[in-house]
């Protein structure tokens, strides 16, 4: 057994075989190495793993969704009753809040149009400006399922 | 934390009928003393609206997961992951969409105006409801979500998109039914979900706008 023989058995171990049956430190040295390579893998514990977003996600549960509308549904009319709520009178309370919204629009339009040039500078700058926040914003990548 | 959160819905569901129960009393119980029976039949009526408002946003919330319960998903997971982001997001699309329609109110007296409004309105809607019912899912998710692959073994109902989505509209809206706080709550919650809407694509996860590359020689 000699340092350069071990070197060479290192360099090229196919062409060098015979040098395993002379020197006992790289026989142990290679039959460690197959240990480690040809063993078997570890077994990887499923169970272990963290639960992904998509498992059992297409599961459909009618009961409980039934039930819960139904629930919602009762509270809703039950309230709409003691309230002595027509159900047009509900559906007209509810689109409510949309006039209320379209009319903060039209007076803030309005204001816009009978305020100063300056004022109105303003507003052309901020408009461009939160577009131009809202397109940067956009451009980042979702990251979700890679977080 | 997870007993926590089990006990997060049924506190927030009992906060939400006390606190209703105290403001919508009447004057006789002595919690609000200047309340008329006008003021209560008033608040009576708020809560009936609020409530058939909730029980439309169930059946949306439940025929869009039906419709795209992966988009919905994949927008759920973007909330949860990048909260801040889409809530900025949501904050510059609200007010985008508030300048935008001011200046093309402009445009009314030329014609354009109105249809440009109109198709303004529709994605704003549209962005409004999806977002929102993708917000349902994450708040549902994180209530009654699964940690486990036992405890999702283990479950019957509270599994899948459809639960987590019905979960959601119920906490959010036994919230909603809390007088002041609760509009402030769903108003963030719009926030959040429009933010999520436009960051994710509606769920589809695809660039909005297409990288610029210059030809190399």
């Amino acid at each position: 057994m000699t340092d350069d023989a071990c070197k060479r058995y290192l360099e090229d171990p196919e062409a060098n075989a015979a040098h395993l049956q002379t020197c006992a430190e790289c026989r142990a040295m290679s039959a460690a190495l197959a240990t480690k390579t040809d063993g078997e893998l570890p077994e990887i514990a499923v169970d272990k793993l963290p639960l992904a977003p998509w498992e059992g996600a297409s599961h459909r549960p009618w009961p409980l969704v039934l039930g819960a509308t139904a629930i919602v549904v009762a509270i809703a009319l039950a309230l709409a009753g003691a309230a002595g709520m027509s159900p047009r009178h509900l559906a007209e309370s509810s689109l409510a809040s949309m006039d209320a919204i379209r009319g903060l629009l039209r007076n803030a339009a309005e204001s816009v149009r009978a305020a100063s040039l300056g004022w109105q500078v303003v507003f052309g700058v901020a408009f461009v400006v939160f577009n131009g926040l809202l397109v940067i914003l956009l451009r980042r990548a979702p990251r979700g399922i890679d977080a | 934390m997870r007993r926590i959160l089990r006990l997060l819905f049924p506190l927030t569901v009992v906060a939400a009928s006390l606190v209703t129960a105290m403001v919508a009393a009447p004057p006789s119980f002595g919690v609000r003393g200047s309340m008329t029976v006008a003021d209560a039949a008033a608040m009576m009526q708020k809560t009936a609206v609020v409530a058939s408002l909730l029980a439309i946003w169930m059946f949306a919330a439940v025929a869009l997961t039906l419709l795209s319960g992966r988009e919905i998903r994949y927008s759920s997971i973007e909330m949860r992951a990048s909260a801040l982001h889409c809530f900025a997001l949501g904050l510059v699309a609200v007010t985008s969409f508030a300048l935008t329609a001011i200046v093309l109110s402009y445009l009314i007296p030329y014609h354009v105006g109105v249809p440009l409004l109109f198709v303004l309105g529709v994605i704003a809607i549209l962005t409004k409801i999806y977002g929102t019912v993708a917000v349902f899912h994450a708040v549902g998710t994180l209530v009654a979500g699964s940690r486990t692959r036992e405890q999702l073994a283990r479950r019957r109902w509270l599994r899948g998109d459809l639960a987590m989505v019905v979960v959601g509209v119920i906490v959010l809206g036994a919230l909603r039914l809390i007088p002041i706080v609760g509009p402030i709550i769903w108003a963030v919650a719009s926030v959040f979900g429009i933010g999520t809407a436009l960051a994710t694509k509606f769920g589809r996860r695809e660039p909005w706008f297409l990288a610029w590359r210059a030809l190399q020689s």
